[in-house]
């Protein structure tokens, strides 16, 4: 690490400290900045193995780790004393000598992409003692027990990602022919401790805790921002819990509604929306499908690829790619989720009459499909579970605290 | 047959392994295994068009702008096609050529860097060269940072990298402005000042033979050009040898709708351009060898949805195999470069011996002389955008018809092929440049290219076979790889298989595992 000098950790000192300190009020990340940033120097013991794992992946969470800048992979890797033993993507050694690298019972075990358990041959690497084409499920199971920290690193680790996302064989086509080709999740793709589908657990159980005592740390995203996987890290390997929401998220990064600190936010309060994806306006994107009102995470705030941007910055209306069973409770991606299969009425109430009405009328029921699993199989238990108390304005007009939310708006 | 095995194969993205046998220290027949199944083309059925290119995207976070462009070019000619679209604002054209050059220039660096210089580093192979190390090395960080640069340059109009979202049904969303563009200068810059001027090169090359380092003169290029001497040294030059058969799709439209790179076959050593719908109807997928069912396969548009058969007979691959008017064909910077004719620096005939040779030297020097022409051309082309020009004026899902996205990832060539029946995808297909270079075997039994490349290849050390990993990355597969040995003289298969305890839960499920009987001793 000749190139990494003692002037690269006073940097990354810095920015490590203008990052937490960014981070939302009252978490452990800035409540222990000092703490954590003092990670960045203090001395261990020796170094602290990582593992990741890559299972029904695009590879997007790792590339985007390679983008962090405070700190960057390297410096994360040297300043936190990282030993990425097993990585597929970034590691020296290929084949065997990359399975014999592996630590087998590592600090901290992260997993990126979704893991496919009906056809668990569907993502596989190296051979079982049968010899067989050993599946990522069974590297998981193997390894997670004997991790001291366990991370599900991006949107497919934490919750099933796409590959479970409705499939839409059934309803297009006349061929009956049976096979998985025709069932709701093809590959049977779940997350790490959650799932796309309600009702259903994730690979390791809602009952799972790594040595450490905790649940498996959820970073999603659709690809997963590299502070909130390096940050994590950092605040892991310094000793400090971070707080969790429902879905194992770390409160400092998924706290925050982006609706809430969205650059466009004062044209929503206003009534002001575009007409079309493109438009030169900094108005609203709500009508053009915008999911910021459903989506937790601090990027619009944060940014992305070192504070470049992100997505409603450049007129790309929020996906909400943070949140579970977002490919199917947040699409059709253009359309305000009030167009999607609910009375006309909505319509009118988000995209025009905004002016005045709580939280600009997002409906409560529109809230409910997007939030979460979305809508349950039983509508009216769905009515009665309370609205997230983070939820802002997405709570509906139903909710008090809808109109605290867009007074708060800066 | 004792087995030796070298999986999973590294440093590529996705899943991927080959089985090679090797009888007296040479490759006797090749069989490259996509070892990952999602069902994109399912999960993408009974939605609106404006939603393909989102979900497709994330086939590939190393390819996230082509597959966002192939789709959107697939859904707007099918809207073209049902007389509803007249085609995207000039301003979102020159904006999306922009950004997919940024987007390959950005993906030969991560890959020559991340992915294959290590093979050439002294970490890996003793060859001194330090500067290439994985993590580490000068070079390899000074690279990762030039990356970093250069997606921060692209999330200007991106919004954020990987997987931007500001390309759109119609055009882009993101309007440029006098300040983005004079930011993605800025970045490009630095970029460009790491690798240094094109015309440097012959004077690059003096240094790197007299072991010289001119960091005026880009410290990327120096680095890159060690990096295909030792590949040289290593007698890549020879290996890795493919039929020499290209195909590439046509790319970067102008304002006249001509592609400013044609599209092109090569075949013989005879160049031809087809038209777009030549290539659709000359294209077929083969599922013979691929855990698909038989009617999985066939002309993309007419073909079933993907039925998964992970028990078949026979099979081997979760890729199809692809074929161009029945034959396999390469694909990629070398086959973009031999269909444009070029050969900057005469680096392919003098170093590779021959500039349409298809070897695994080859690959490499193409991307590199690839990465030096994209960048000239983004910094020509950043001048030429109107901060104040139209990017979209709307889009309406509401037609029926078929379309096809032919585009050029990075690594090659690449199609979408959609059907939509009043707002809704009823059929989705896409073919991938890695199923090009490294599917299964077709019906006829025909391998891959890259399954033809490393047959006939010398395996001096079968429980080490450097060069055929090197040829597998000179591919710059979109998938993990590994690769597996069989070999008569080898005697070591007990000690690849790792003690697997949560193999018990496979064996509770009731799946069986692909690929079991094509593998098992």
């Amino acid at each position: 690490m000749a190139n990494l000098g003692l002037s690269t950790a006073d940097t990354t000192r810095r920015n490590f400290l203008r990052l937490v300190g960014s981070s939302a009020a009252g978490t452990v990340m800035t409540e222990y900045s000092t703490d954590v940033a003092a990670a960045l120097t203090k001395a261990t013991d020796g170094t602290k193995d990582v593992v990741w794992l890559q299972g029904q992946t695009c590879s997007a969470c790792t590339m985007s780790t390679l983008q962090g800048t405070s700190p960057s992979l390297e410096e994360a890797i040297s300043e936190f004393k990282l030993n990425v033993t097993y990585h597929p993507e970034i590691m020296a050694e290929t084949g065997q000598d990359a399975i014999d690298a592996m630590s087998d019972d590592p600090d901290i075990l992260m997993i990126e992409g979704a893991i496919p358990t009906k056809i668990p041959s569907a993502a596989t690497f190296g051979r079982d003692e049968k010899g067989r084409r050993k599946p990522i499920v069974d590297w998981v199971k193997e390894l997670a027990p004997r991790s001291e920290f366990v991370m599900g690193i991006g949107t497919c680790a934490c919750y099933g990602g796409w590959q479970s996302a409705q499939n839409g064989a059934p309803a297009v086509t006349d061929d009956t022919e049976e096979g998985p080709w025709l069932d709701d999740n093809v590959t049977g793709a779940k997350g790490v401790q959650f799932t796309h589908q309600q009702g259903d657990e994730g690979v390791l159980g809602p009952d799972f805790r790594s040595n450490a005592g905790l649940p498996v740390i959820n970073v999603p995203g659709c690809m997963t921002h590299p502070d909130y996987v390096l940050l994590t890290v950092a605040t892991l390997l310094n000793g400090h819990t971070p707080e969790l929401d429902e879905f194992n998220r770390p409160e400092a990064f998924y706290g925050p509604l982006v609706h809430d600190q969205c650059s466009r936010r004062g044209y929503f309060d206003r009534g002001e929306f575009v007409d079309h994806v493109g438009e030169d306006s900094e108005k609203c994107l709500y009508t053009v499908g915008c999911k910021g009102p459903y989506c937790h995470c601090d990027d619009s705030v944060r940014l992305w690829n070192d504070g470049t941007s992100v997505c409603r910055n450049v007129g790309a209306p929020c996906i909400g790619c943070m949140e579970p069973a977002f490919w199917d409770n947040m699409t059709p991606f253009y359309q305000p989720i009030e167009e999607q299969g609910l009375p006309l009425g909505d319509i009118e109430t988000a995209g025009v009459a905004a002016v005045g009405a709580t939280a600009a009328g997002l409906g409560a029921h529109a809230g409910r499909k997007a939030m979460g699993y979305g809508d349950g199989d039983d509508a009216d238990s769905a009515t009665e579970e309370p609205p997230r108390p983070d939820g802002g304005c997405a709570c509906g007009s139903e909710c008090e605290c809808a109109s605290e939310a867009t007074s708060t708006e800066d | 047959m004792p087995e030796i095995e070298i999986d999973p194969t590294t440093r590529i993205e996705g899943h991927h392994s080959t089985t090679l046998n090797v009888e007296g220290g040479v490759v006797t027949e090749a069989k490259s295994h996509m070892d990952m199944f999602r069902g994109m083309e399912l999960v993408v059925l009974n939605r609106p068009p404006s939603d393909a290119p989102v979900f497709t995207q994330r086939v590939c976070g190393v390819c996230f702008t082509v597959h966002r462009q192939t789709a959107l070019l697939a859904i707007e000619n099918a809207a073209k096609n049902a007389g509803v679209f007249d085609g995207i604002p000039d301003t979102a054209r020159k904006m999306r050529n922009l950004l997919e050059r940024m987007a390959t220039l950005w993906n030969h660096a991560v890959h020559m860097f991340a992915l294959v210089a290590p093979d050439y580093s002294d970490a890996v192979a003793d060859t001194g060269l330090t500067r290439l190390d994985p993590m580490d090395g000068a070079g390899y960080t000074a690279a990762l940072e030039a990356q970093r640069k250069l997606l921060q340059g692209f999330a200007e109009f991106g919004g954020k990298a990987p997987h931007p979202l500001t390309y759109a049904p119609g055009g882009m969303s993101a309007n440029p402005t006098i300040e983005k563009l004079q930011q993605i200068s800025d970045q490009v810059e630095f970029v460009s000042d790491w690798l240094g001027p094109t015309d440097a090169v012959p004077e690059v090359i003096e240094n790197v033979r007299n072991d010289r380092f001119d960091p005026t003169l880009g410290e990327g290029l120096h680095d890159i050009v060690s990096l295909l001497f030792a590949a040289k040294e290593a007698g890549a030059d020879d290996f890795g040898v493919g039929p020499g058969r290209y195909y590439c799709n046509g790319i970067y439209p102008d304002e006249n709708g001509e592609d400013q790179i044609p599209s092109g076959i090569y075949v013989d050593g005879e160049l031809s351009h087809p038209s777009d719908e030549e290539i659709k109807n000359a294209i077929t997928e083969s599922t013979a060898h691929s855990w698909y069912t038989d009617d999985s396969g066939g002309s993309p548009m007419e073909e079933s949805p993907p039925k998964p058969a992970p028990d078949k007979e026979g099979a081997y691959s979760w890729g199809k195999a692809p074929r161009y008017n029945g034959m396999n064909m390469e694909t990629g910077s070398l086959a973009r470069l031999i269909v444009t004719d070029r050969d900057p620096f005469d680096l392919r005939a003098t170093l590779g011996g021959d500039p349409t040779k298809s070897s695994t030297l080859n690959r490499l020097i193409a991307r590199a002389q690839e990465a030096l022409l994209l960048r000239d051309q983004i910094v020509e082309l950043l001048d030429d955008i109107d901060p104040n020009g139209t990017v979209n004026t709307g889009w309406s899902d509401d037609f029926s018809g078929e379309g096809v996205g032919l585009w050029e990832a990075s690594r090659g060539a690449l199609s979408h092929w959609v059907k939509i029946e009043d707002g809704t995808i009823t059929n989705y297909q896409i073919i991938t440049p890695t199923l090009w270079n490294l599917g299964p075997r077709d019906d006829s039994g025909t391998p891959s290219i890259f399954e033809t490349a490393v047959e006939g290849m010398t395996v001096a050390d079968v429980e080490n076979p450097l060069n055929v990993m090197r040829t597998v990355r000179s591919f710059d597969p979109c998938l993990a790889c590994s690769v597996h040995v069989e070999s008569p003289e080898a005697s070591y298969t007990e000690e690849i298989t790792p003690a697997s305890p949560g193999s018990a839960l496979t064996a509770a499920c009731d799946a069986p595992i692909a690929g079991e009987e094509a593998d098992d001793t």
